[in-house]
């Protein structure tokens, strides 16, 4: 018994926590609080822990552990709104960004100046099902394959859902360049 | 081994996050990727959403989880009782 109990251990050890830090930033990212954040992923990990015998060694061990997050969050967690505006994503037009600084900024290189904080509060803004499609995608590197299993829904709605997040954070980000002086807008 | 068929630029920008995101199959690969060597728009298009998604990459992936976090998981693991009767 204690044997079988501690190959477990030794087991969820090497694989499981060594995600620690991807399941800590989604938690962020989907509640906007550490102290909720911290809860979050402890009931995560004992989750996982318990139903370690249904994990089928050898599969994505982030996203089966992501997956037990974003279940967490949604049945115990949402019912607390998050605070603070929302981005409206319904109006986006694609590659507008680039076509406002093609002229005066091709390669980008206004984003250098914009620091972490910053993106990371825009990401915030955006949507529940664009932020975590966006998160799962741009921070923890998931296929869509894999957003589509931890998130339940068909590929092509993860495509088009990272799509509008995509255009969106980064119109929200060039807005902020163009504020903070990073970038000069393009005169009409 | 036959040329890439011809795209269109609409063609390749309905596949230029999957083109830089590495989910399109071989086929299509190829045939953005020589839509690209033949349009300098194009080319400057899918190279600043390169630099976007490195950015991205670049400035979300420095958080880790606290360290009183991970001890306080470590713990629980450790003296977990539930899952300990649960075996």
């Amino acid at each position: 018994m204690a044997a079988a109990s501690d190959d477990r251990r030794t087991a969820f050890e090497t694989e499981a926590l060594p995600h620690l830090d991807a399941v800590y930033r989604l938690a962020l990212r989907l509640s906007g609080d550490e102290a909720q954040a911290d809860d979050l992923v402890q009931e995560t990990m004992l989750k996982a822990y318990r139903s370690w015998h249904q994990y089928k060694s050898g599969t994505n061990v982030r996203a089966w552990l992501l997956t037990i997050l974003r279940h967490t969050f949604i049945n115990e967690y949402r019912k607390a709104k998050r605070a603070g505006p929302t981005v409206d994503i319904g109006e986006i037009e694609g590659y507008y960004v680039f076509h406002e600084v093609q002229e005066v900024d091709p390669e980008g290189e206004f984003f250098k100046q914009i620091v972490d904080d910053e993106v990371l509060r825009a990401i915030d803004s955006l949507p529940d099902e664009f932020r975590e499609t966006l998160v799962l995608s741009d921070v923890e590197q998931l296929t869509y394959a894999e957003i589509a299993e931890v998130t339940g829904v068909p590929v092509g709605t993860v495509k088009s859902r990272l799509f509008r997040a995509r255009q969106a954070l980064q119109q929200r980000l060039y807005d902020y360049a163009l504020e903070m002086g990073y970038i000069k807008g393009v005169k009409r | 081994m036959s040329a890439p068929r011809k795209i269109d630029c609409q063609a390749a920008a309905d596949r230029l996050y999957e083109y830089l995101d590495g989910e399109l199959t071989p086929d299509a690969y190829d045939e953005v990727r020589a839509h690209l060597e033949d349009c300098a728009l194009c080319f400057k298009v899918f190279g600043f959403e390169n630099t976007y998604l490195a950015f991205l990459r670049a400035r979300t992936r420095a958080q880790k989880a606290p360290e009183h976090l991970k001890k306080r998981i470590f713990e629980h693991i450790l003296f977990d009782q539930d899952s300990a009767e649960s075996q």
